[in-house]
């Protein structure tokens, strides 16, 4: 499972570095950005699921 | 529902005193309904695609009615233009940029509530909410905090004279406000043209070539700041504390644990915001939620009544006992999200966790019932008396 980030949709919230500090970091625009490869574990999936809520723009999604 | 028969009035909405009941006036009408000639747009999916398709929904002739003498860049400005002021104006305002201001914005909102802890009641709206959001303007664009209580009177009649029912012309106290401001930016802006420091405006005078910004755009987005940046942040606080006053088991909850702060302030935007309503004009003809809407037509986004659009969110009308962020549209969206939604974030949480740092316990002065102005185009309370235990250590 990772997570990803849908550019075209992301419009700089950066809702998801604050939810999910563990699996994004924010850029020079303050948009997010996904940590690495964006590989999830048992112990990220929780805040991934987080930054799939909290992101306005529906823009994260967890795929396989 | 949906057609010009409908008795949807925007002034009939009971607004005032219940957001809850307020926004199920407007849903009850559609996801997309037309009253007046005007579309509204209710649900979380068509405001979205609303903010997903600005060739459709333009924002530069939705602001044409405010007669602005300058173009209020950026939120004015359709692509492709838009991209390239926004690609400069985002990194000066980026989290990290806010994080660096973190200690001086909270040393002036513990100023703040110092001035009154002592005396056991304060009113929120004067005593605070119109204060330090226009202080903390005047720091970002370095101009002296002397000048703050002349500011909060020219925006105050602005705000009040741009968002009173449409077809009525300004007053004469409105465009005398407007023509003090528009002074007092021109001049500062030419006192940094002569001596430019390390802030944003400078940068932006620094552009040069195709790159550089024209003296009008320059004055329309400080108007913009003015406009859009210190009304919606006094609403805001005002909304926060009244939820905190009314809910004094989730404000201890806060005050044993302010990374609760953060989160809980989420929930009481996705609630109350101070701007629910953005305009729009379609280019084309579209079709949203199964109505027809002609090319020109002017559209309302209904950002307070998408935000709790029961079917994305769980108990819509209810701050989520989990506090988990749910995803508000209380920013906008699309390419216009609000450019100073980071830095709003971080005095709103700078506001809650000073106040509680020495008022813990407060509640709404008995007799007071806080309302906001209504019918208005942006949401803030007039008033929100509190009293408590005068605060003895206020150092």
């Amino acid at each position: 499972m990772k997570i990803v980030i849908d550019d075209t949709r992301c419009t700089g919230h950066a809702r998801c570095v604050v939810v999910a500090p563990t699996l994004f970091t924010d850029d020079d625009r303050g948009y997010g950005c996904v940590i690495g490869d964006g590989s999830l574990t048992d112990d990220t999936m929780g805040e991934a699921r987080q930054a799939v809520t909290a992101c306005p723009e529906q823009a994260i999604t967890i795929v396989d | 529902m949906g057609d010009s028969t409908s008795s949807f009035q925007m002034a009939h909405a009971p607004m005032a005193t219940d957001r809850t009941a307020g926004c199920s006036y407007f849903r009850d009408q559609g996801d997309v309904f037309e009253s007046n000639g005007i579309y509204f747009l209710t649900s979380a999916e068509a405001v979205q695609f609303a903010h997903r398709h600005p060739e459709i929904f333009a924002s530069g002739p939705a602001f044409e009615s405010l007669g602005s003498p300058v173009p209020l860049v950026p939120l004015a400005i359709d692509p492709p233009d838009h991209l390239r002021f926004r690609k400069f104006l985002d990194p000066m305002f980026a989290p990290r940029v806010i994080n660096a201001m973190e200690d001086e914005l909270r040393a002036q909102a513990r100023e703040l509530v110092r001035a009154f802890a002592s005396r056991g009641r304060c009113d929120i709206v004067t005593d605070l909410a119109r204060l330090y959001p226009t202080q903390v303007f005047l720091t970002l664009f370095g101009m002296p905090i002397g000048d703050r209580d002349m500011f909060i009177g020219w925006v105050e009649t602005l705000v009040e004279g741009s968002t009173a029912e449409s077809g009525t012309l300004p007053t004469a106290e409105v465009a005398a406000a407007a023509m003090a401001l528009f002074g007092y930016l021109g001049e500062f802006i030419e006192r940094k043209r002569a001596d430019p420091g390390d802030d944003m405006l400078s940068k932006i005078l620094a552009l040069r070539g195709d790159e550089a910004w024209t003296d009008a755009q320059i004055l329309g987005l400080c108007f913009l700041f003015t406009l859009a940046g210190l009304d919606t942040v006094t609403a805001t606080i005002g909304f926060v504390m009244m939820h905190l006053a009314e809910q004094p088991e989730l404000r201890r909850r806060l005050v044993a644990d302010t990374t609760l702060v953060g989160p809980a302030i989420e929930e009481i935007l996705r609630l109350e915001l101070p701007a629910p309503y953005t305009p729009r004009v379609t280019s084309q003809e579209v079709d949203v939620g199964g109505v027809t809407i002609p090319a020109g037509s002017m559209v309302q986004l209904c950002l307070g009544v998408a935000n709790r659009d029961p079917r994305r969110f769980e108990r819509p009308d209810e701050i989520g006992t989990d506090l988990g962020d749910r995803g508000h549209l209380s920013f906008g969206g699309g390419i216009h999200r609000c450019l100073g939604s980071h830095l709003a974030r971080r005095e709103l949480r700078l506001v809650v966790e000073e106040f509680h740092r020495l008022i813990p316990e407060y509640e709404i002065e008995p007799g007071a019932q806080p309302r906001i102005v209504w019918p208005s185009g942006t949401h803030h309370l007039t008033s929100l008396p509190l009293r408590f235990e005068p605060a003895q250590e206020v150092g």
